[in-house]
């Protein structure tokens, strides 16, 4: 066990952090509208949306993330190349930096994800609720906005947690899109001397601390949304 | 000219690919049978009375639940045998496909332990004392009360956490294990990485396909077992 290695390592992989949490919040910040609208679609029956919705979140649970990220990774040069060649514009596409094929990948899996998360916390909250809304004159969007989405996201908080943490360790597939996030710098840095024990402590740790800081912070907002939960009859 | 996407690709290697689903199978088989025996330790250790053995149950599943498997796949790779040469013993020279395994049961006896637990705790308490009070041995109102219910809830997550292993398993190509992954790579290899778009597609088929039959099994599991099942309709 080469320590020195070990402890400069642990830095290198914590400089990788920043990437990591960039690409999970990006990702969040589209699934999280993208998600609750398309779970309204699930939930209202809109005709071809739903179904699309219901073949999206299939596809996505049912396979692999690996190779949802091998596919895009692979399809989308391939596209732009078509519509590059077609329309004469002189881009070189390898010159696209990786951490925006990381952004459509992991929001693209996200969104699946918690399209299922609003779903089954916006079918907890009774059908009487938007229509007492109605009755008392509120419209759909006040109703939503203030009735059913406050109840509806103290039910999906958990879940939205083990989300934004599988987001994480998911980003640590980067390394397929060449993104320099955690686990491919430290594993980088492993490689001149194959000291690859050392790197995946290192690696291993940085993710340890990492995702039960963000589990922490979640736990403190479930607490804090609790506030608004009615106890059951 | 090439054609940059030829569909036929897909169709000619999956029958190249399902082979190997075989070596897939058993990894993922085998992980779920350890799995499932040391959740069922953790989750034992879990509701236990003893403080220490519950919070060191409780810490490693925190500690699993915030470890990416691909970070855990190369720790286990590198680091078993790095461990075992301080004891004198040689581990490079056994199969990948045992670390594979240890890896993954690892894992899922983590999230065994706590789909085990919440099942459990589900059954209200009052059942096994009522079966006790009858007249039943604590094993036999196990057996006949607590346990038959307990599984009907456990089903779905026990599912789900399937499928989550299955696909978890895709990363175990990293460490050169020649599942249906890691001969997707070599196909695309000896193809010079041309046209690996339509081999992945082919392997998101397969995985996807799968995960359907597993989901729709579970389901059908579900159905059997909940026969006698109460509650109030939700869907």
């Amino acid at each position: 066990m080469n320590y020195q290695f070990l402890v400069e390592t642990f830095f290198v992989a914590l400089s990788g952090v920043p990437i990591a949490l960039l690409v999970t919040i990006v990702a969040m910040f589209v699934a999280l509208p993208l998600g609750f609208l398309l779970a309204l679609t699930r939930i209202n029956k809109i005709p071809v949306i739903h179904h699309m919705a219901k073949i999206y979140v299939s596809f996505v649970r049912g396979t692999p993330i690996i190779i949802q990220i091998f596919i895009i990774y692979s399809s989308i040069p391939l596209l732009l190349k078509i519509i590059l060649e077609k329309y004469n514009i002189a881009y070189d596409i390898y010159k696209i930096n990786p951490i925006w094929y990381a952004f459509i990948v992991f929001a693209f899996s996200t969104t699946a994800i918690l399209i299922e998360v609003f779903r089954s916390a916006l079918s907890t909250i009774e059908k009487g609720q938007l229509e007492a809304a109605h009755a008392v004159g509120l419209t759909t969007f006040q109703a939503y906005r203030r009735i059913i989405i406050p109840q509806a996201l103290v039910v999906a908080m958990p879940n939205i947690c083990t989300a934004t943490v599988n987001l994480i360790k998911a980003t640590s597939l980067g390394y397929a899109m060449s993104l320099p996030e955690i686990t491919l710098k430290a594993k980088v840095a492993a490689n001149v001397g194959y000291n690859y024990v050392e790197a995946y402590i290192d690696i291993f740790i940085v993710y340890l601390i990492l995702c039960s800081t963000v589990e922490y912070i979640f736990k403190r907002y479930e607490k804090h949304l609790s506030k608004f939960k009615v106890a059951k009859a | 000219m090439e054609k940059y996407f030829d569909a036929s690709y897909i169709w000619n290697s999956i029958p190249v690919l399902l082979p190997f689903l075989k070596v897939t199978f058993l990894v993922a088989g085998s992980s779920i049978v350890l799995g499932t025996i040391f959740g069922l330790l953790l989750a034992a250790a879990k509701l236990s009375s003893i403080k220490l053995l519950q919070r060191l149950a409780n810490l490693y599943t925190t500690i699993m639940r915030c470890t990416p498997s691909i970070v855990l796949l190369f720790l286990v790779y590198y680091g078993v045998p790095a461990l075992a040469e301080n004891f004198g013993i040689n581990l490079h020279s056994i199969e990948t496909a045992i670390f594979v395994v240890v890896t993954f049961t690892l894992q899922f006896a983590a999230i065994m332990s706590e789909v085990i637990r919440s099942a459990y705790l589900a059954i209200d308490k009052g059942q096994f004392e009522a079966a006790v009070s009858v007249g039943l041995t604590p094993l036999q109102a196990y057996r006949r009360i607590v346990f038959p219910q307990a599984l009907v809830i456990a089903l779905p997550n026990f599912g789900n956490g399937m499928i989550a292993l299955l696909q978890e398993g895709a990363l175990a190509y990293t460490i050169g294990l020649i599942d249906i992954v890691g001969k997707a790579n070599l196909i695309i290899a000896s193809n010079i990485n041309a046209h690996a778009l339509e081999i992945f597609i082919a392997l998101a088929i397969v995985y996807w396909v799968l995960s359907i039959i597993i989901e729709k099994f579970f389901a059908m599991l579900e159905k059997f077992f909940g026969k006698g099942k109460k509650t109030l309709e939700t869907s």
